[in-house]
């Protein structure tokens, strides 16, 4: 989306600013999202946009340029996602605002008739639960997703596949139907 | 289950829709935590290279399009050292307190035939003292007001001088950092043209010169290159960026660059300069025709003891007038006090004529930030790319805080129980 801006001249730090400001008004929303669908509270989506673009913004240098900017935030969101499991700490000043709000503004609902297919993501292998968001919730392509998760494309549409036939596999033994190629798949989720 | 059904039902279960993202009204929260990474302490990266502030002094909004310094203007300790444009000649006693920020700074000029000094600024920022100089031959070459356009990496630009007038001008600019930082962060900018690095002679030492600096993709013909050269000297990384016909000129104006002493350092300083004896004229100068509150006093406005361009100590006197006015404002808001907001509003509409002001907009873009939260007063809402916002955290960015007259209450709480800001060092 073509943005117009009203800039005095073109200097080092003005252009990081301005660069940095772009990355957070065209992807913080996204990333905010990314991080709402994988974090147990909403409040703790404030501390991964303010961990993901602190880093964004301290090493702006090494964000690429174009669409790839998305990919490396939702990269870096995944990374700081996996560090605040492991307990790191939290950006809890910087965000505060962010975090009145959201828990404000978003009260925990499920959307309705879907906790099945939630509770079947749930049950699966975390690198397959990914690639299947961020395909399926971030709308990245399976190329895309590659990019994210570091692996290459051909790794991630082969097992784009495998979860998809493990989701499958869950949904199906979760509704109890156990039969035919919906039974082979609950054999195939359960090895 | 096809895939196609798989798909259909995950993107049902998805929890936060992006239709719903879009519909959460957190913007404020949001530009506050950007204003925090970029501004916060902790944010040492990004630009790590201090930008030159000749308009809108380090501005730290996030995605907002306004102009203006606010409240880094207010913050910024800003020492231009002035000589009176060296009509006098050398020989000139000089205040110690100028020898003493004269001798911390790069004694550079650029000694062209015909050139001068048009503006100097230096200032204490996070990163340390970061300065500026500009070099002009000919008339005086005004600030540019450009529009951009288009993609990151791909922009476009509106509104720039013509290349016969850019190239009178050449800028160098100094701080505190590391020198393959800068080159780093310089190699990462957009090069629509591609990039051609080269190493020249400079001083005593070699520069690394990026020879297809131009940025934007309509600009950089035969005939007018934008070529920078960095630098570094004494624990400073230093810039030289001039636009040029070609690469022969930037390297004249390179060999033009010459360490002076202390004395025609500051002699080559311009003349449009505020002395430091002389901030409390220039105050009362610049009150002038401005409708201050009862509860203003010139004591008020910070004086630093230094000298600085009349656009910076117009800028603090502007500012602390109108935060005063924002104050009374917003507490006759809070308490129903009608009167008083409508004086404070009526008040702040005169603001477009104030003398200071006007003289200010030629240089810089801050006027245009107070003309339009005065213009905005009435509804107290602040609009910008179609969502309305409240207009004292806006108007708070003039630097109130900064100034010991925080607007927002949570600032104002914080002011009274740590105290008002320390001074600048």
């Amino acid at each position: 989306m073509p943005e117009e801006s009203t800039l005095t001249e073109a200097l080092p730090r003005k252009l990081a600013e301005q660069r940095f400001a772009r990355l957070y008004s065209e992807h913080g929303r996204e990333i905010l999202g990314y991080a709402l669908r994988r974090c147990p509270e909403p409040e703790d989506a404030a501390d991964v946009v303010a961990e993901t673009f602190l880093t964004a913004w301290r090493r702006l240098a090494d964000v690429p340029l174009g669409g790839e900017a998305r990919l490396w935030l939702f990269g870096t969101a995944r990374l700081v996602i996996a560090n605040q499991r492991r307990g790191e700490r939290r950006r809890g000043r910087l965000t505060e605002q962010l975090r009145a709000e959201l828990r404000r503004q978003l009260p925990a609902e499920v959307p309705a008739g879907t906790s099945g297919i939630l509770e079947a993501l749930s049950g699966l292998e975390e690198s397959d639960r990914e690639l299947l968001m961020l395909v399926g919730w971030e709308e990245l392509t399976p190329a895309q997703a590659a990019q994210v998760l570091g692996i290459t494309a051909l790794a991630a549409r082969s097992r784009l596949h495998r979860a998809r036939r493990r989701l499958r596999a869950r949904l199906a033994e979760a509704e109890g139907s156990g039969c035919g190629e919906n039974e082979l798949e609950a054999k195939e989720a359960r090895r | 289950m096809k895939t196609d059904d798989l798909e259909r039902q995950l993107k049902a279960a998805n929890p936060y829709p992006s239709q719903a993202l879009t519909a959460l009204k957190i913007a404020p929260a949001e530009a506050e935590l950007g204003e925090a990474i970029v501004g916060g302490p902790a944010s040492a990266g990004g630009g790590e290279a201090a930008g030159r502030t000749r308009r809108s002094r380090r501005p730290r909004r996030i995605g907002l399009a306004v102009a203006g310094g606010l409240a880094a203007i207010v913050a910024a300790v800003v020492l231009v050292l002035s000589g009176g444009g060296g009509e006098d000649g050398s020989g000139r006693a000089y205040a110690a307190e100028l020898i003493r920020f004269a001798e911390a700074s790069p004694l550079l000029l650029l000694e062209g035939p015909g050139w001068r000094v048009q503006n100097a600024n230096e200032q204490r920022s996070r990163e340390g003292v970061e300065g500026t100089m500009e070099f002009v031959t000919g008339k005086p070459v005004p600030y540019e007001s450009i529009r951009v356009t288009g993609h990151l990496g791909s922009e476009r630009v509106a509104g720039l001088l013509p290349a016969s007038v850019r190239q009178r001008r050449v800028e160098l600019w100094w701080r505190h950092g590391s020198l393959a930082e800068a080159i780093g962060f310089q190699r990462q900018a957009p090069h629509p043209h591609g990039q051609r690095w080269l190493k020249l002679p400079l001083l005593d030492t070699s520069a690394t010169v990026d020879t297809r600096a131009e940025f934007y993709a309509n600009l950089g013909r035969p005939g007018d290159r934008r070529m920078i050269a960095f630098w570094s000297e004494d624990g400073y990384v230093l810039q030289l960026t001039a636009w040029v016909p070609d690469l022969a000129a930037f390297e004249e104006r390179l060999g033009w660059l010459t360490k002076v002493d202390t004395q025609a350092w500051l002699d080559a300083m311009p003349a449009k300069v505020v002395k430091a004896a002389d901030h409390d004229a220039a105050v009362r100068g610049m009150l002038k025709g401005i409708p201050v509150p009862s509860t203003f006093k010139p004591s008020k406005i910070p004086d630093e003891g230094l000298t600085a361009t009349r656009y910076q100590v117009g800028a603090s006197v502007t500012a602390t007038v109108s935060c005063l006015w924002f104050l009374q404002w917003a507490e006759a808001r809070r308490s129903g006090d009608r009167p008083a907001e409508l004086e404070a509003e009526r008040a702040m509409a005169t603001s477009r004529r104030w003398p200071i002001l006007r003289e200010m907009s030629k240089d810089g873009a801050y006027p245009l930030t107070i003309w339009q939260l005065a213009e905005e007063m009435p509804s107290g809402v602040w609009v910008h790319t179609g969502h309305r916002h409240p207009l004292l955290p806006r108007a708070e960015r003039l630097g109130c805080a900064r100034l010991g007259l925080p607007l927002l209450p949570r600032k104002q709480k914080l002011q009274r129980e740590r105290g008002p800001p320390l001074p600048p060092r």
